[in-house]
């Protein structure tokens, strides 16, 4: 290849990086709230992710079943929709099951109290995904727009050259998951719900103190977790077909985004997702593209092993 | 105000207070005094329901308190600035304050409260902005007081404010409880390992030791009673 | 449940084997007997997986990757050099264990759930791999000449005796390990590790150990189960499920127990089989689903597992005995004089310009003492005055910033807490540390082992240790349900097992009442009769004042002042540290 081909390569994976990136860092902002700065271990995010995006395929159908929006918006509404739904689903799920192994009630169950809430995520991730293939089938499925199949064409830059490809389904998926990751980011920075909830990570026992129901805020963050995730998937679903058992590989995805954020920063694992995609798009450039997933295997692996504490130097301790 | 009859309280299997009878007056400034392990610090969180209590009763104010959800305590008028400080933070100096106000009586009264809380604690005013903490441990233990009070408590509970601080830092928060006892009238119990400042500023001790109150009066005649200086110095 | 006698259970595993090969003997259906070998395959993957996470109480979601590799080689090294399973799952058993050391040595340095997480990872990472490489369904060459050469039989009755055999040999091996050292040290662990480390267990060793053994055993059962379904998918191996299965099957039935994974692989196995079998065409991943819905039953319901739950049912009946107790018959004197310290030398701990800082914060700031043999130390200072990061300083719990610890002249401030320990330097904890599911004398065996070659020895040890702390009685309940009074003492004779010449005890006397406090001063200066050194950590100056030769007082991190009881409670600087400035004004006022 000549040398503007590498270019054009390297630009062309870039951009895909980026426009994942954004979704993925939606994806890892929700889990972060439940992970980084609550310090549920929620295994079962992934599967999570995957209802988001079944409901989100759904809605679909039902919108241009019935042509309640005009095709271009459709696939966005419903991945927003997603999040609402399992937003409920969340405070079930935790008021009938996670409750009972976190917080005030898990030290009953002395020194495996804190192994309680990954088994029995670990359940619920099983249920969801194998309860999902029964109900939807195993054969993937896709949210398909007609702005998968225009691109925008970058170019020709620097003389005839260089043409980069953006596809316009995965960048107005990115735009929105831009909006939400920002609202989400105020809300959780700037009003009384976000304040209480970050009280309630950072100290539970003072926020007691402080008449905050800390059963409550646990609660709420779950679900806004998992609702969170859940529009990003609904998002990715606009641009990738899935199936049911999608979600496992998601989970690595998301705590390899949360982890190089650093634990407890919300944007942190915004940009830590952001990067896990750029990874995963531009591995091709050294790797056979088959191995695009191992790469986010062992990059997860890698930072694990090497900094726990994240990129963005946040001890993870806390004080 | 608050009264607390023959409290037991354990951890576990573990009991720690064994009987423990400790009233509070509208107002008053009593001190609760004793060596590690006494169970100081579980009376406390007795009070505030972060420790189950086996038998006894509490009231405050004539409400139930053992029947009171501990998120609804601090509503009724409690404030517990719990032992080592344990202010947010990754919350700012400005927010510690606003959750502090998070109860009715806190969010009615914030405004003026603020303008209070900050001529009491200048040096909260300086720091706004800043994350709770990267400030001092004499800072964070101003905050986790002007936090309670942020509530607008009738009672405030301040557990070892004096706590690995250096004694000029412990002296200035000592002023400031007493001013605050006084201007606000507000109910102080302390607990407190500086047995001479809490015997000092306090009208009323208790002296714990092992979960039972082996000693209680007014803090005059306390101060000279050979006792105290047994059970920490030993002769 | 160590210190006794094994309770008799090589007669069931036998009973377990005859009867299993009984069942086997009279099923025809070849489709049961695919089943019944299943049950056999999970149940020793179960084990594997029990062999490091049941004992240890890390939790792996990766044992997949032991499997899919074991599964990998014997397919492949027979499609490519003609090896046979026979000689084939042995290798791959060796296989899995340098598999295990490999992924252990690096994923060690991780706990609990990120532990469990970089786990995942390896048989995923692997899953793509092997489609990578072109492995996306390896079938098992069929061997016309001489099929039983291959481990291949017209009769699938023979695949159920071969899992049998494989079966009850990963039960013996469980049998054994679990009453020796190593099922003592990896509980130990799983209960406390840092109290662990400080008894002398090296928890890094043990835990390599473990994960040798169990990814052996996993890679060793994924060949077979290659074998039994003659093709290989990197799904079918490498997938999630498998390393689930493995968890399910043990968390179901019972950890730290051969049985429990038996017990889950005979239920579970064929429950969902049937399932499968019965709506499977319309409800696809209905296997999934059975498991997903027995393991949070079980979390929620009884989180100990089945074996566990039936055992403390009949327990309470009366229907089985509860574990006997170490016989403690000797005097505490007589016991004591095995302690007894004979050596030359008057400096046994210096401590030198030692420097801690957290945060800012200067817990240990330039600290130097010396603690001379056969004394008795009274170190001691208002709360927060560093006095137990000086501990943990000087067992090696934390590495100082600046200067160094010497006992008996070698420098001990950059070896592990467990070296450390087997130099002759034991501690208690503050808030006291016990193994809290294991009885007073396990708690005890533990330290022994220290010192100890075989269990026998360490059981004397840990009897004499008993004997001098007074606990004989008490040895054989539960640490955890223990009184105060009890478990201060448990930890002295923990600490003593392991032959110490010198003692760090911190806080022994907190929450003690005043009897018990007189009773604990006693036992403490028979201690120090037999020549061991002891420093002690106290908030307050009562009791000690009547029992140490002298005081070190800490305050802010450093060293107020030293000197004699007596100089000590007269200081002024002391009694302001202690009950504050206001004292001195008030007294002169």
């Amino acid at each position: 290849m000549s040398t503007a081909q590498h270019v054009e390569n390297f630009l062309q994976l870039l951009t895909a990086g980026i426009l994942t990136g954004v979704i993925y860092g939606l994806m890892c902002a929700g889990l972060s709230l439940i992970f980084g700065v609550m310090r549920v271990i929620n295994f079962a995010q992934g599967e999570f992710m995957m209802l988001g995006m079944y409901v989100a395929w759904y809605c679909f159908g039902i919108a241009t079943g019935f042509s309640f929006f005009p095709e271009l918006i459709a696939p966005y509404a419903a991945a927003l929709v997603a999040g609402p739904v399992v937003f409920l689903l969340g405070l079930v799920g935790h008021k009938t099951l996670i409750s009972r192994v976190t917080g005030t009630s898990s030290a009953r169950l002395d020194s495996e109290g804190h192994y309680a809430q990954l088994i029995l995520t670990l359940g619920i991730s099983l249920v969801l995904a194998n309860g999902a293939q029964a109900w939807f089938g195993s054969a993937p499925v896709s949210i398909s727009t007609p702005l998968s199949s225009t691109p925008w064409i970058v170019g020709p830059l620097r003389g005839e050259e260089i043409l980069i490809f953006v596809n316009q389904a995965q960048s107005f998926a990115a735009l929105v998951a831009l909006a939400v990751v920002a609202a989400f980011l105020v809300v959780m920075g700037r009003s009384r719900l976000g304040r209480s909830l970050r009280a309630a990570a950072d100290n539970p026992e003072a926020a007691v103190y402080m008449g905050i129901d800390v059963d409550r805020a646990y609660r709420i963050a779950f679900g806004l977790g998992v609702g969170i995730t859940a529009i990003g998937g609904g998002l990715l679903a606009s641009t990738n077909p899935f199936q049911p058992h999608i979600g496992i590989e998601y989970v690595i995805v998301m705590y390899a985004g949360v982890v190089l954020g650093g634990l407890g920063s919300l944007g942190g694992a915004f940009l830590g997702g952001l990067i896990i995609g750029l990874v995963r798009e531009l591995s091709p450039l050294v790797l056979p593209t088959q191995l695009q997933n191992t790469s986010i295997f062992v990059c997860f692996l890698i930072i694990v092993l090497l900094r726990p504490q994240g990129l963005f130097g946040k001890a993870a301790r806390r004080a | 105000m608050l009264e607390l009859e023959r409290i037991h309280a354990a951890y576990g299997e573990h009991g720690v207070l064994h009987g423990v009878s400790i009233r509070v007056g509208r107002g008053e400034f009593v001190a609760v005094v004793g060596p590690n392990g006494a169970g100081k610090s579980t009376l406390f969180k007795a009070i505030s329901g972060t420790v189950a209590v086996t038998h006894g009763t509490m009231r405050f104010e004539g409400a139930d308190l053992l029947s009171t959800e501990p998120s609804r305590r601090p509503h009724l008028g409690i404030a517990h600035v719990p032992e080592g400080r344990q202010v947010f933070p990754s919350l700012s100096v400005a927010e510690n304050l606003l959750i502090g106000a998070e109860t009715e009586a806190g969010r009615r009264a914030w405004r003026e409260n603020e303008e209070r809380i900050l001529a009491w604690f200048p040096v909260l005013a300086e720091r706004r902005q800043q994350a709770a903490g990267t400030l001092s441990g004499g800072e964070q233990q101003m905050l986790a007081i002007a936090r309670g009070l942020a509530s607008a408590p009738k009672l405030l509970l301040l557990d070892e404010p004096s706590m690995g601080l250096a004694p000029a830092v412990a002296d200035a928060i000592f002023e400031r409880i007493v001013e605050i006892h006084r201007e606000g009238r507000i109910g102080v119990l302390l607990v407190e390992q500086r047995v001479a400042e809490a015997l000092h500023f306090a009208s009323r001790a208790y002296v714990l030791e092992t979960g039972r109150v082996v000693l209680e009066g007014a803090t005059g005649p306390l101060r000279d009673d050979d006792r105290i200086r047994q059970a920490y110095l030993g002769m | 449940m160590f210190a006794t006698e094994a309770p008799k259970h090589w007669p069931w595993i036998l009973a377990f084997g005859l009867a299993y090969a009984s069942l086997a003997l009279v099923v025809d259906n070849s489709y049961y007997q695919l089943i019944m070998t299943n049950v056999l395959v999970w149940a020793v993957v179960g084990m594997a997986w029990n062999l490091l996470c049941g004992y240890s109480g890390l939790i792996s979601f990766g044992h997949a990757a032991f499997f899919g590799l074991g599964a990998y080689f014997v397919v492949l090294a027979q499609v490519a050099w003609g090896l046979t399973p026979w000689i084939g799952i042995p290798i791959a058993g060796v296989l899995g264990s340098l598999a295990g050391l490999i992924v252990g040595v690096p994923t060690f340095r991780l706990r609990g759930h990120y532990f469990a997480l970089a786990m995942l990872a390896y048989p995923l990472a692997l899953l793509y791999v092997f489609e990578w490489l072109g492995h996306q369904e390896v079938a098992i060459p069929m061997e016309r000449e001489s099929p039983a050469a291959f481990m291949q039989f017209e009769s699938g009755r023979v695949y159920i005796f071969i899992g049998l055999a494989f079966v009850l040999l990963a039960m013996g091996v469980t049998r054994v390990l679990e009453h020796s050292r190593y099922g003592m040290s990896l509980t130990a662990i799983k209960q406390d590790e840092i109290a662990a480390e400080a008894s002398g267990i090296g928890a890094l060793e043990w835990k390599l150990r473990a994960i040798a053994l169990s990814g052996g055993m996993a890679a060793a059962i994924g060949g077979f189960y290659a074998v039994v379904q003659l093709i290989v998918t990197p799904l079918s191996v490498f997938g999630v499920l498998v390393s689930a299965q493995a968890l399910i099957v043990v968390m179901f039935g019972g950890v730290a127990t051969p049985w429990g994974a038996v017990i889950g692989a005979v239920t579970l196995v064929p429950l969902s089989a049937w399932l499968d079998a019965r709506f499977g065409a319309e409800l696809p991943g209905l296997q999934g689903v059975v498991y997903g819905i027995a393991i949070i039953a079980v979390i929620l319901l009884a989180p100990e597992g089945v074996f566990w739950k039936l055992r403390d049912l009949l327990a309470r009946k009366g229907l089985i005995a509860d574990t006997a107790t170490l016989a403690v018959t000797e005097s505490a004197e007589a016991a004591s004089a095995r302690f007894r310290i004979e050596r030359e030398g008057s400096r046994l701990l210096e401590v030198k310009n030692l420097n801690k800082t957290f945060g800012g914060l200067r817990a240990v700031d330039d600290v130097s003492l010396e603690v001379r043999r056969g004394e008795i130390l009274g170190i001691i200072g208002p709360n927060g005055a560093g006095k137990t990061t000086l501990f943990n300083l000087i067992n090696g719990f934390i590495r100082p910033d600046r200067g160094e610890v010497l006992l008996a002249g070698t420098r001990i401030s950059h070896k592990r807490p467990n070296r450390i320990c087997a130099l002759g330097l034991g501690r208690t904890f503050q808030v006291v540390k016990p193994f809290a599911r294991m009885s007073i004398a396990d708690n005890v065996i533990i330290g022994a082992y220290v010192h100890a070659a075989s269990l026998d020895e360490a059981r004397r040890t840990a009897r004499d240790a008993l004997a001098v702390v007074g606990l004989g009685e008490s040895a054989g309940h539960v640490a955890g349900g223990a009184s105060n009074r009890n478990l201060r003492r448990m930890e002295i004779a923990r600490a003593l097992a392991t032959r110490p010449e010198i003692l760090l005890l911190d806080e022994v006397f907190a929450g003690l009442t005043g009897a018990e406090t007189a009773e604990l001063m006693e036992l403490l200066r028979r201690l120090a009769g037999l020549g061991i050194t002891l420093v002690i950590i106290e908030h307050t100056m009562k009791a000690m004042v009547r029992l140490v030769d002298r005081f070190v007082v800490l305050d802010h991190g450093r060293v107020l002042a030293t000197g004699s009881p007596d100089e000590i409670t007269r200081n002024p600087a002391v009694i302001e540290a202690y009950l504050g400035r206001k004292w001195l004004d008030d007294a002169r006022a």
